[in-house]
């Protein structure tokens, strides 16, 4: 009776085994879920791109409901959810762009040229649409890391608390608006 | 034309092999005997005809057909001949189709060398290897085709074969990968018709050993030169990465060694049989899982192949029919084996216990390990990974026991023993291990942390005891030649494992490696050797262009040598390749990568100084050795026709 059991047991392994496996084979294995959801978005202080004397924190955002763009010029993507961005402001969306400095490494003595970076950033929204009320830079990534970005475009939906609904990463289209967003806005 | 003969004649190699699954099982059934001898020529026939497919690829790829979509994306015409060859299994197609290769021949190899096994036994095996030849087949012929054309619009060049696959290791490491992977599909067979006769005794573990042996050989040939590929290939100087892929290698293997030890008791001793079975079964079954995992896509990977979701239902309905009719079989079968042996607590049945206990806890450390993030995942729990830390520090417990295991085992007795005879032996190996290895290791490193003389110490400690059991035999001159080979293969494959088990400590602890940013002319210092970089030359290959690092290394003002660190530009594609320069010694690496380019003519170089890397290769190869050379022990070479009947 015993033995009956336990030679059983290796086929009952198997096939538990089996329906994750199956589950797995239709799920994306490089989509991440992220940590951040439903939680209290972190704290920052962080510089106006553009005016850098300028300070932002989570107090100026206190009751508003709005997204995170994370967005650089050196990455594609970003520049092709530009036009969908700004339609989405022109629809009456607060969008606040984190701009993420890719080529700037201290430890490699690398010199930071602000100037000929505010002048890529107009060119660029000059260009394809500007969607944001204003640009934050993380110049030392610390608040990147604290999002959980992984790369560049990622857009997160914060509400009037400052809590994380939404943590898209990739491109946001009207497919992705539709399905992730708009219920959330009660669209 | 000739792809097509290549379809074609697939087409008929499974027909044969739809046939040897069906008329030896059911003659076997039925006892029809002749419809059981029909099996070795149904063998032999599909292996002709894989055999002609596979050439017609090998064919298109050499005539740079680029009209086959398989050669227009692996290969172009500027790939050195030889490459070319190699692109045939570099892509997921061409893979598979290698993989058909290997199963076809190792069943025709198992057709013409079984003749002394009883006809019921060999029909099944047969027809055990023509399904799961049947199951690759399909899905071939189905699903992932390497002679699909691209007709009419075909491209004038092709893509060029990833240029991490333009290297010798590429040549030779995924066919002895797949030669081990698919020879344990014999095992699997012997076990699956041992359970369907049900005659699961001391002649079937005789049979099946010197099979599982050879896909072991195969398979630890493959996984060592995979490691070394890695090393000589990455630019990163390490030699295991514990990826989702190597871990799909490792873990058939761990296996697999437990089955050697598990089926040397089963033969000798006539006990442990239904722990044998499912060992044979597991060790294919994690074969086949480890392709499951690596062809569909289901977990990331730096190997990452192209995902499909239809072949990823495919090879795991292949997998549940294949493992999960194997064991339901056990479990309806293996209930009513009983062992008759008796022995005691302290002997060497024990000791292979244990070794199996230990080496089956190892798989399943790198199964969870693997498959964790993904079930967790799955169960909604969020997305966690699981590196190297982890595998690093489970391995380096379980080495411990297995190790002091290791070296104690091959003095004990069958049945049982009395502490008293080992006794001494024991304490002097201990004694001699600890004396030499602190004898070594302080006289040559400044620094020695305790695990690195703890595993330096085991490693030793099985070297001196091999050596001790080898004298104890040997203490008569006549008794060396009663010795078979399996008792020196024994040893060999000890030894090696010893060697693996003290590069790796010694490579980790005193491995040491250093980035810095160059001008010609700049000395940089390392491991006792000084690196001159004396600039960068342009270089021109038959399909790429590139740099190359020229460095020369002083030991002590002497010249040593001069490297050249290359970093290429493919010329289809624009990929960049590391290309590390290696000087090889067995006592220590210098191993050199060229970085960036930096401002003012500098240039980013990686040095490393790895002592005794090379041994754990060295090890590898010992132990793949004792493998093939157990193939030759008289026992299995018997070809006796009285045997027959038996």
């Amino acid at each position: 009776m015993n033995k009956k059991w336990l030679v059983l047991t290796p086929l009952a392994v198997f096939l538990l085994l089996c329906v994750f496996l199956l589950k797995g084979l239709f799920s994306d294995p490089r989509e991440l879920q992220s940590g951040r959801v439903n939680q209290a978005l972190p704290a920052f202080d962080l510089p106006d791109l553009m005016t850098p004397q300028k300070r932002w924190t989570n107090a100026d955002m206190a009751g508003q409901t709005y997204l995170i763009n994370v967005w650089g010029t050196w990455c594609p993507t970003c520049l092709a959810e530009l036009g969908y961005l700004t339609e989405l402001r022109e629809r009456g969306v607060t969008i606040v762009g984190l701009y993420y400095e890719q080529g700037y490494d201290p430890d490699f003595g690398d010199r930071f040229d602000l100037a000929a970076l505010q002048q890529e950033v107009r060119d660029m929204l000059a260009r394809a649409g500007d969607p944001y009320q204003f640009n934050m830079l993380d110049l030392d990534r610390q608040f990147i890391l604290d999002l959980g970005v992984s790369g560049a475009p990622e857009t997160f939906l914060v509400n009037g608390e400052g809590k994380v609904l939404v943590h898209h990463t990739g491109d946001v289209n009207a497919r992705v608006w539709r399905a992730k967003f708009a219920p959330l806005l009660g669209e | 034309m000739i792809p097509e003969l290549g379809y074609f004649s697939l087409t008929l190699a499974m027909v044969l092999c739809v046939l040897l699954f069906i008329f030896p099982m059911w003659g076997a059934h039925t006892g029809n005997l002749r419809l059981m001898r029909a099996a070795p020529s149904l063998a032999v026939g599909q292996f002709i005809f894989v055999l002609l497919s596979f050439a017609a690829l090998i064919y298109a790829s050499l005539t740079d057909d680029f009209t086959v979509a398989y050669v227009a994306h692996h290969s172009s015409s500027t790939l050195p001949w030889y490459y070319k060859i190699t692109s045939t299994w570099g892509g997921h197609e061409g893979a598979i189709l290698l993989w058909l290769v290997m199963q076809a021949g190792w069943t025709a190899a198992v057709a013409l060398m079984s003749k002394s096994l009883p006809w019921p036994l060999r029909a099944r095996v047969l027809g055990v290897l023509g399904f799961l030849a049947v199951g690759f087949m399909l899905y071939t012929l189905l699903m992932s085709s390497p002679f699909d054309r691209l007709l009419p619009y075909y491209p004038v060049e092709g893509r060029d074969l990833n240029p991490l696959l333009q290297d010798p290791g590429m040549i030779i490491h995924p066919p002895l990968l797949y030669m081990g992977y698919v020879g344990l599909s014999v095992s699997f067979a012997f076990a699956i018709a041992a359970l369907l006769t049900g005659q699961l005794d001391n002649l079937w573990a005789k049979w099946s050993r010197p099979w599982t042996m050879a896909a072991w050989g195969f398979l630890t040939l493959g996984i060592t030169i995979g490691s070394w590929w890695a090393y000589a290939e990455l630019g990163w100087g390490g030699w295991w990465f514990w990826d989702p892929v190597e871990n799909a290698s490792l873990m058939p293997w761990l296996v697999a060694t437990a089955l050697l030890h598990s089926l040397a008791v089963t033969e000798k001793r006539g006990i442990f049989k239904s722990w044998t079975v499912l060992l044979a079964i597991a060790a294919f079954s994690l074969s086949l899982l480890g392709t499951f995992i690596v062809r569909s896509g289901i977990i990331v990977s730096v190997h990452a192949f192209a995902s499909d979701p239809d072949r990823g239902m495919f090879i795991l309905a292949f997998l549940a029919i294949v493992v999960g009719g194997g064991l339901t079989l056990y479990a309806l079968r293996a209930g009513h084996v009983s062992s008759e042996g008796r022995y005691s607590l302290f002997s060497r049945e024990v000791a292979l216990w244990l070794n199996n206990i230990l080496l089956v806890v190892a798989t399943l450390i790198v199964l969870l390990g693997t498959l964790l993030p993904m079930i967790h995942k799955e169960l909604g729990l969020g997305s966690i990974s699981i590196g190297e830390p982890f595998f690093n520090q489970m391995f380096t417990y379980l080495i411990v026991p297995f190790a002091l295991l290791l070296g104690a085992a091959p003095l004990l007795r069958w049945k049982q023993n009395k502490l008293k005879q080992v006794a001494g032996k024991y304490g002097l190996g201990v004694i001699i291990a600890l004396v030499l290895t602190a004898a070594w290791l302080f006289s040559s490193f400044a620094k020695v942390s305790a695990i690195t003389f703890m595993a330096t110490a085991l490693a030793l400690w099985i070297m001196v005891m091999s050596a001790q059991d080898l004298l104890q035999k040997t203490a008569q001159a006549q008794s060396i030649k009663r010795l078979g080979l399996s008792y020196w293969a024994m040893q060999l494959g000890h030894i090696g494992l010893a060697l693996v088990i003290m590069s790796v400590a010694l490579t980790s602890a005193y491995s040491t490696e250093r980035d810095v940013r160059v001008v010609p002319g700049e000395q940089v210092a390392l491991g006792g050797y000084d690196f001159r970089f004396d600039g960068v030359k342009v270089i021109r290959g038959p399909n790429y262009t590139g740099h190359a690092g020229v460095v020369t290394v002083f030991k002590q003002g002497e010249q040593e040598t001069v490297l050249h660190a290359e970093k290429r530009r493919y010329d289809i594609g624009m990929q960049f390749m590391t290309e590390a320069a290696v000087d090889a010694g067995l006592s220590r690496d210098l191993y050199l990568a060229l970085g960036e380019q930096l401002t003012g003519g500098a240039w980013s170089l990686r040095i490393y100084h790895k002592p005794f890397v090379r041994v754990m290769w060295l090890g590898g190869i010992l132990i793949a050795l004792a493998g093939f050379i157990v193939l030759f022990d008289r026992r299995y070479r018997r070809r006796n026709p009285k045997e027959a009947q038996a």
